[in-house]
């Protein structure tokens, strides 16, 4: 008896089907779990009998299910020469079942701790206890794909946050704006769906309210909302940002209470500031152009 | 002849909107302006205090609105100058007393044989204010140098901007206190007029005899010796147009003013 290896294996017992029909229906079940995709399948046939035309049409099926018969263990003479005449490897068991040492077994499993590679001799062998461990690797093989498909998710996630960030940019760089000039005083609120510039100060107590961006020529000192219909990229930016809050879409900052200027002393020479949301959804100010 | 009408306002209370009123009026009828004082703090009526004529008040501004009287009946005369006049709040009403149409119809007939109406306009946004700033079309905006009155100043000036009526506002700093601002503990003007972005017409240095005055019922204005006198009386000339120098307001040095003052507070006066 020959001890086969395939790479990439994967065993379907069908020994208690009892006609063609009835392994086409299991094999179509089997063959479409995730696991059985992209394998080289060993079919252990059992005592059928198969004309090579049956066994032709099962080769068929598997292969228009991604993967591709590689064994054929049965013990039927009929399926045998069937088997041979489709080109296929065949292993014809005799009744007597051989005895494997146990030491080999144990050789097998630990050379191989996933599915794959089998002799179905061995297979035979295999202890209930023995074939719980396989299934536990399967399930810790299962795990692994799950956490593959995690990474995958997450990875996927981030390419369409790179995506929607790109996307918002340039919705924001789409939206109309909103030109004033003038100062915005205590009380006053401005709100509009689409980019906001002030040419002058904003001063405390007042509000911009700005579906995109936020632009202050002068001093910052109300409330300024972003990106106010969920837009996480908009920024804020001004000569100078006083404000007492700053918002952008679902985020939101109020100045440090250790930070209590009452007024910002006017000079020419102001550094620009910007503030945006960071990947750790904190919203940071930060000047521009600064040496 | 067509008067201009100005609102004295300043959102936050006890900044000094009527003793501000009080002074420019009367400095303005010095000067022989015809003017008449409108006080529209309808239920909590001062500036008939102020002005020493509370005594001599027969009808109100609520009279007149009733048609209980005529507009010129209800206008009491000043004790010193025939060019100044009051319109009288009630003190037995409120706001709700008076509209906006109703004043502005007022504003309109005094118009016509006045130079100045000045409108004493009471604390708040609410209809109190609406109803004083409905007939004018100039305003002056009192506000003193701390955070809480400038922030008010600043959300008067915006209401103020958003109507149309309105085709200039100009700032007075009032109750200003110059050593204060030189060690630092108080607002200069100029930070003032930075955070309102808004031009000046005042500065009003603080002065007890402005306490005095109000209790006696005669203006500061009428005390020429006084720095608060002196700077109201320029704020008057600057309404009319002309183009006076702010006062100087830095404490008189030198070894003579300083003996002045040891002795001053010697004997407990300022």
């Amino acid at each position: 008896m020959t001890k086969g290896f395939v790479e990439n294996g994967f065993i379907i017992d069908l020994g208690n089907a009892k006609d063609a029909s009835d392994i086409i229906y299991e094999l179509s079940s089997i063959l479409e779990m995730p696991e059985a995709q992209y394998r080289q399948i060993c079919l252990k046939l059992g005592n059928i009998d198969l004309t090579q035309s049956q066994l032709l049409s099962i080769k068929s099926l598997i292969t228009s299910l991604n993967s591709e018969l590689a064994f054929v263990d049965t013990n039927s003479n009929q399926t045998e020469l069937a088997a041979l005449n489709l080109g296929l490897i065949v292993s014809k068991l005799s009744n007597e079942i051989e005895v494997v040492e146990d030491e080999q077994v144990q050789d097998y499993l630990f050379e191989d701790n996933s599915h794959e590679a089998v002799s179905e001799n061995l297979y035979e062998k295999i202890e209930p206890e023995q074939v719980e461990e396989k299934i536990e690797v399967i399930e810790k093989t299962d795990e692994e794909l799950q956490a593959e498909d995690k990474l995958e998710e997450l990875i996927d996630e981030e390419n369409e946050q790179d995506k929607q960030k790109e996307e918002s940019e340039h919705e924001v760089s789409k939206m109309s704006t909103l030109y004033l000039q003038q100062t915005l005083r205590s009380g006053q609120t401005i709100s509009y769906d689409g980019n906001i510039v002030l040419i002058g100060d904003a001063h405390p107590g007042s509000e911009i309210i700005a579906k995109g961006d936020i632009t202050v020529w002068g001093i910052l000192g109300g409330i300024a909302h972003a990106g106010a219909r969920g837009n996480d990229w908009a920024k804020i930016r001004a000569l100078k940002i006083n404000a007492i809050q700053l918002r952008i879409s679902g985020f939101y900052a109020r100045r440090p209470d250790s930070l209590n200027i009452p007024f910002i002393q006017k000079t020419s020479q102001f550094t620009p500031e910007e503030a945006k949301v960071n990947e750790h959804g904190e919203i940071i100010i930060y000047k521009l152009y600064s040496e | 002849m067509s008067g201009r009408v100005i609102v004295i306002t300043s959102g936050k209370g006890g900044v000094g909107k009527t003793t501000t009123s009080a002074n420019i009026g009367t400095a303005l009828a010095k000067a022989g302006q015809k003017v008449v004082l409108i006080d529209t703090d309808i239920g909590l009526r001062n500036l008939d205090l102020l002005l020493g004529l509370e005594n001599r008040i027969v009808y109100t501004i609520v009279d007149v609105v009733e048609e209980r009287c005529k507009l010129k009946q209800a206008l009491v005369k000043d004790k010193k100058n025939p060019n100044l006049c009051l319109l009288a709040a009630a003190q037995t009403r409120d706001k709700s007393a008076v509209n906006q149409e109703q004043l502005k119809a007022i504003c309109d007939e005094l118009k016509e044989d006045n130079d100045f109406i000045l409108v004493d306009c009471p604390a708040g946004i609410e209809q109190g204010f609406q109803n004083a700033v409905a007939g004018a079309t100039e305003a002056i905006v009192v506000t003193t140098p701390e955070m809480s009155a400038v922030r008010d100043a600043d959300r008067i000036i915006g209401l103020l901007e958003a109507k149309e009526e309105i085709e200039s506002y100009r700032l007075l700093l009032n109750r200003v206190r110059p050593n204060l601002i030189k060690s630092n503990d108080m607002m200069s003007v100029e930070d003032v007029v930075d955070i309102l972005s808004c031009s000046l017409i005042g500065i009003i240095p603080e002065d007890t005899g402005v306490i005095t005055s109000t209790n006696k019922g005669e203006p500061i204005v009428n005390d020429e010796k006084s720095l608060a006198g002196q700077a109201y009386s320029n704020v008057a000339k600057r309404v009319m147009g002309e183009e006076v120098d702010f006062l100087n307001l830095e404490e008189p040095k030198g070894w003579a003013a300083k003996v002045k003052k040891f002795f001053a507070g010697l004997f407990g006066k300022e």
